[in-house]
């Protein structure tokens, strides 16, 4: 699971045009082919610059996001959910490893990437920046999160950089155990006593907003990323992505008789888009920047788990085996 | 740096399939990538075996754009009369894809491999780029190791098809209709 938005910043085109035309040509004439780039393949600095970030915060979302369900293995309601918990967070983690490895393709070690989540210089998607206050609120994130991480998933499996697709493949193939037993959780909740219902619905009203957010910024107001579409690091907009993930699951949230906390939320079958109350973007870049509910927590928890780690990393350690970039 | 060592990862799908390339892993020694690939390349779908070698033993040729195969971009070595030893060639039959399993041979190092593979098992082939590792690099998969592998069938809760609340949803929505 991860969130797709707000992954880009500003894009400086001046280091485009420092780049060799040749070079470039051959370069987006690849993409426009269809072909897959590869480590080894001539790359603008821009791109890969991009791709860094993206995959990164990407894997730094999969540990970060294992946290607020992780803590509901103990607690989870029998013994079948709480193997099925423990599995779908094992899961988040190997996903981790999967796209550190992609990143590091690009020439950015693991380690520097670690540090950079730990000191806060990197980011990760800003939902798990909230609270999972019951069980309920961790079956929304198995269901609604992991949902619309897989519509983010499916474009960026289609994109331009090899590893990264390799990587999302199989990603997406281990998801669907995990929208199955999250979309498995709810319908128990929807179908059990009124205090199960009350406790999804309380969920839902708490988690739609950051839900919202998941996708990013409004097109109106996020930065123009019209060169990383074309080099296909980016496969779709922010809106287009939540507008997919508002089509594919607020029919099934209706269909559970789940009420959703904007009125304005409908569909308009005219332009085929969803239309709902904008989305409080100033919250989004306050939490993002730091000021969430359980910012400080998160990054707290990977700090600890680096330092204690660190001993065995150290008495494991041997000159038998030397880091150096993956190959592919 | 607080960083172990990087290993390639290649996975066997099903017994008489060659292997093919996965990913990486990072450990301190060969026989604990071999454990870290098995949880982070097996740990959701079954397989017959797998084999993890050090990235920096890994004997890569030029990159093919297409026009030719990668074994004609290869510097032509002969064979000096030291002895030969086994390597394992992997070749990329198509951009965008993993490194496959193509055949062993027999060879004074890794250079040289690839040369008397490009006269056998990759004569005629068109690929894009070619791997070789010394067979004596690489942790199989031994008999031994047969219990590491057999946990799959019994963890059905990693699986989707587990998950069906058809019946349950069904009922509630049929209840719904009948009140509203």
């Amino acid at each position: 699971m991860y969130g797709g938005g707000n992954t880009f910043e500003g894009v400086k085109l001046d280091s485009v045009a420092q780049e060799d035309p040749i070079q470039l040509a051959a370069f987006e004439a690849r993409i426009e082919r269809g072909e897959k780039i590869e480590p080894a393949d001539w790359m603008p600095q821009l791109y890969r610059k991009q791709l860094i970030r993206m995959i990164e915060q990407h894997a730094h979302s999969e540990i970060i996001g294992a946290l607020p369900e992780g803590t509901w293995i103990t607690r989870a309601p029998g013994f079948k959910r709480k193997l099925a918990l423990m599995a779908k967070v094992q899961d988040e983690v190997g996903h981790a490893q999967l796209l550190y490895s992609a990143a590091e393709t690009l020439g950015k070690s693991r380690e520097q990437m670690i540090d950079d989540l730990i000191n806060g210089k990197s980011k990760y998607s800003n939902i798990f920046n909230y609270p999972a206050f019951t069980w309920a609120d961790s079956c929304f994130i198995s269901w609604l999160v992991d949902a619309g991480a897989i519509v983010n998933q499916l474009a960026n499996a289609k994109g331009s950089y090899g590893p990264y697709c390799r990587a999302l493949e199989r990603i997406c193939a281990e998801e669907s155990f995990h929208l199955k037993y999250g979309h498995h959780c709810v319908v128990y909740l929807a179908t059990g006593t009124v205090t199960q219902r009350r406790m999804f619905q309380e969920a839902l009203n708490r988690w739609w907003a950051p839900m919202m957010h998941f996708f990013g910024p409004a097109d109106k107001i996020s930065v123009h990323t019209e060169i990383l579409m074309k080099w296909k690091v980016k496969m779709g907009t922010n809106d287009d992505m939540r507008n997919q993930f508002l089509d594919m699951y607020v029919p099934k949230i209706w269909e559970l008789g789940f009420t959703i906390p904007d009125s304005n939320l409908k569909k308009n079958n005219e332009t085929g888009r969803w239309e709902y109350t904008e989305p409080d973007w100033e919250e989004f870049k306050r939490v993002i920047n730091g000021d969430g509910p359980c910012n400080k927590e998160r990054l707290a928890v990977r700090r600890t788990a680096e330092e204690r780690g660190r001993w065995v990393r150290q008495a494991l350690k041997s000159p038998e085996a030397e880091y150096v970039m993956p190959l592919a | 740096m607080d960083q172990f060592g990087t290993f390639e990862v290649f996975v066997q799908p099903k017994e008489g399939k060659p292997f093919q390339h996965e990913g990486i892993v990072h450990a301190p020694n060969l026989e604990m990538a071999y454990v870290l690939a098995k949880e982070t390349f097996t740990r959701r779908f079954t397989c017959f075996s797998l084999c993890v070698a050090e990235t920096r033993n890994v004997f890569v040729s030029p990159v093919s754009e297409g026009q030719v195969s990668a074994y004609d971009l290869l510097t032509t070595v002969q064979a000096t009369g030291k002895p030969l030893t086994s390597f394992e060639i992997f070749h990329l039959p198509k951009r965008g894809k993993q490194h496959v399993h193509a055949g062993t041979v027999q060879a004074e190092d890794a250079q040289h491999a690839m040369c008397v593979a490009k006269q056998t098992v990759g004569a005629g082939k068109m690929t894009y780029n070619v791997w070789a590792i010394a067979t004596t690099a690489i942790r199989f998969t031994r008999p031994e190791d047969g219990d590491f592998w057999s946990t799959l069938p019994e963890k059905k809760f990693r699986d989707a098809a587990d998950y069906k609340g058809g019946d349950k949803l069904k009922k509630f929505l049929e209840k719904n209709t009948v009140t509203s």
